[in-house]
């Protein structure tokens, strides 16, 4: 019976410590395939690996076998004293499901946030690469594009920032468009200024840093790609900055009204955004009103990555939605690959009898003309497609409902014609043997794979 | 035919108008091109409109006050189209398009104007009118730009993020195109304004009164915010609400040409 497996580990399970061990970066995935492949003799692997998830998806005739393999092959990984418990997997159609949901970002650590699907497409296109993708992973990461498409399309679950340093990024290119050539000026040396800071330097602004120790300015413009400059030319920055990032340990105001007025006029009114992260602040909040200055103080930030993650939080239901559809049209896609060689099998099936019993009663009944032997013949014809009639019209109708591959194996049992299809190259839609399908059973029933 | 033709542009308008809305204030990736498709449409249907009428005897071109309306809105229609390529703000046509639809929907109000004045040389007055219909397209644009500074800059200080505050431009991009449309458009509109005056005191129009003297005020507050602008790097909100002052104060100079004609016709 082939049937999709997964084992892997997230940030659900393990730490990062245990996490990193595993990773695989992307120009060693398609080599990393093979080899897996080679070891374990799965029909079809893929190695999704980022910084939040390492799982290895495959599909074998023996699923059972093939979960253990697997488990095995990245349980060899792991660091030796690490508990089995971080590895979790799951079996059947949940791993479809689970290929669904990683791939639109409703398992990140960050729900909604967009790199995920780029590292699945990556993952996948190592594993066509590798040549290790058939059919059923081919079909099951196809699809999970298209979903991950639909749920960033239908719902919000990708709208809004939910992390401080990159609201205040997002909020810097809402004021000045585009970021390039900007200058950000980080006063203070606070650990979440820098990350705002790096965030901030990822868009193109250059980096100018000021602090009243000039050895700690001068590492952090190191670590950070920015310019050291000396604290005593604060007014000129200020004047020449279009991004502040104020996290000083000061217990007073630093940037008061009477120093930005003076600032705000050199300044020829240009636009000042200013990020106070400080605790206890920075920035006076009459600072705030004045014209062409925004002062965000790390509380606003914060309630805005909580409520952007409120708004994801409610839209992720209607996302879970549009999965289960999803994977509704997977399963019919998979009964609709294995309805038609259960027909031809089961005609087949009861023609071989029928031609059996012909070819009896023919030697027993001597001397039968030609136009006798063809009578005969024409009624075990017509008996076969009488009797079959019915549950042919039957099998073909009920396949399309939601629990068709019931029936499809329920007239593979009843008929014994596991064998019969399993050898039936001619209704296989693809040459490589690949898409044998064989019963669902497992796969409509769920997970037989609890995650651990 | 023609009346067919004006219901059905004007119905164009009015669907593009509500879809912006839509395309502003609700989430709607899936009809992102279909607001610009239905104005496109409007614009045809306009164009056709014009052919149509301009076939029609007229002393000389933009003599006529419903016209003159009319060519104003597609002008700002067009002009509006070219904007939101350049800059990619298509969701300005929220503020710009009910501008245009206005001044459709008026030429209609007036289809049967007398021309404004049949005594002074065409020529001039052809130029007068045709550089007042550039400044009002420019200013429109202006306007648009302004109105949406304005709310997102409130959004801002209020801390509202949410979708509004995402699909409307960045505050940079909308004083960019605010100042730039204001920079075309004045030179035009001191044009105008000179021509004007010209007339005025060579004539014996005493009406023309109110109108002059608001079409002064418009000329003051966009100079002001030009001056501004460039010697004191004036910018941003009161940059943009001078904006919108004077283009109220423009289109007030519109509405008295307007009354004026349809009182001349009574």
């Amino acid at each position: 019976m082939r049937d999709f497996v997964v084992v892997g580990l997230s940030h659900r399970t393990a730490p990062v410590e245990v996490r990193e061990r595993l990773a695989v970066s992307p120009e060693r995935l398609e080599s990393e395939l093979r080899d897996i492949v080679a070891s374990t003799g799965l029909e079809e692997a893929l190695l999704i690996s980022t910084c939040n998830r390492v799982e290895l998806y495959a599909t074998s005739d023996d699923p059972a076998r093939a979960l253990a393999r697997a488990r095995e092959t990245l349980r060899a990984r792991l660091p030796s004293d690490t508990s089995d418990d971080v590895l979790y997997s799951e079996r059947g159609i949940a791993v479809v499901r689970h290929a669904f949901r990683v791939a639109s970002s409703l398992d990140s650590l960050v729900v909604g946030e967009p790199q995920i699907l780029g590292q699945v497409k990556e993952a996948y296109d190592a594993a066509k690469g590798a040549g290790t993708s058939g059919t059923l992973l081919g079909r099951c990461f196809s699809q999970s594009f298209s979903t991950a498409k639909r749920v960033r399309n239908e719902t919000g679950i990708a709208e809004g920032t939910v992390s401080v340093s990159s609201i205040a990024s997002e909020l810097a290119k809402k004021i000045f468009g585009h970021l390039d050539g900007r200058t950000t000026l980080l006063l203070g040396a606070g650990e979440m200024g820098e990350a705002a800071a790096r965030s901030l330097r990822q868009t193109g602004t250059q980096l100018h840093v000021t602090n009243r120790s000039e050895d700690r300015a001068q590492a952090l413009a190191a670590s950070c790609g920015g310019r050291a400059v000396p604290y005593e030319q604060l007014t000129t920055e200020l004047a020449t900055a279009d991004v502040v990032i104020a996290s000083t340990g000061s217990p007073k105001f630093i940037l008061t009204p009477e120093l930005m007025r003076g600032v705000v006029r050199s300044r020829r009114h240009r636009p000042l955004f200013i990020i106070d992260i400080a605790v206890p602040r920075d920035v006076d909040p009459r600072v705030g009103s004045m014209d062409n200055v925004f002062v965000y103080d790390v509380d606003d930030l914060q309630q805005v990555a909580e409520e952007n993650l409120a708004v994801r939080a409610r839209e992720a239901a209607d996302a879970e939605r549009i999965i289960e559809e999803e994977v509704d049209s997977f399963l019919a896609w998979r009964r609709s690959l294995e309805l038609a060689p259960t027909i031809v099998a089961l005609r087949r099936r009861f023609g071989a009898v029928a031609d059996e019993e012909l070819k009896r009663a023919m030697s027993r009944l001597e001397g039968l003309s030609p136009a006798d032997q063809a009578v005969l013949e024409g009624m075990a014809r017509s008996l076969v497609n009488k009797l079959l009639h019915q549950p042919m019209t039957q099998l073909k109708a009920g396949a399309a409902e939601p629990d068709g591959s019931y029936l499809i194996d329920a007239v593979r049992r009843l008929f014994g014609l596991q064998d019969q299809v399993q050898n039936e190259p001619a209704a296989e839609p693809e040459p490589s043997g690949e898409a044998t399908p064989t019963s669902l059973a497992a796969a409509a029933v769920g997970s037989s794979g609890k995650p651990k | 035919m023609k009346s067919g033709l004006f219901i059905a542009t004007a119905v164009l308008y009015a669907i593009a108008c509500v879809l912006y809305l839509v395309l502003l204030t609700r989430r709607a990736d899936s009809m992102r091109r279909l607001p610009g498709t239905v104005f496109v449409m409007a614009l045809g249907g306009h164009i056709a409109f014009l052919t149509l009428e301009s076939s029609a005897p007229v002393e000389f071109p933009l003599g006529d006050m419903a016209q003159v309306l009319s060519v104003s809105s597609l002008g700002i229609g067009i002009a509006f189209l070219l904007a939101s390529y350049r800059f990619d703000v298509t969701v300005l046509g929220a503020f710009v398009v009910p501008v245009a639809l206005m001044l459709f929907l008026a030429s209609g109000l007036g289809s049967d104007y007398v021309p404004v004045s049949a005594q002074v040389e065409s020529a001039m007055l052809t130029l007068h009118i045709g550089a007042n219909i550039l400044g009002l397209v420019a200013f429109a644009l202006a306007f648009g730009a302004g109105v949406a500074y304005v709310l997102q800059e409130r959004l801002l200080r209020r801390r509202q993020l949410g979708g509004l505050f995402q699909r409307l431009p960045a505050l940079d991009v909308l004083d960019t195109i605010g100042l730039r449309a204001v920079l075309t458009g004045f030179p035009l509109l001191t044009f105008g304004m000179v021509t004007g005056t010209f007339w005025l005191l060579r004539g014996d129009s005493g009406g023309f009164f109110i109108s002059q003297a608001l079409g002064l005020i418009a000329w003051a507050i966009f100079a002001a915010v030009i001056v501004l602008r460039v010697a004191a790097g004036w910018q941003g909100r009161k940059a943009a609400i001078g904006t919108i002052l004077g283009f109220l104060c423009t289109l007030l100079v519109l509405a008295g040409y307007v009354v004026r004609a349809a009182v001349g016709n009574a």
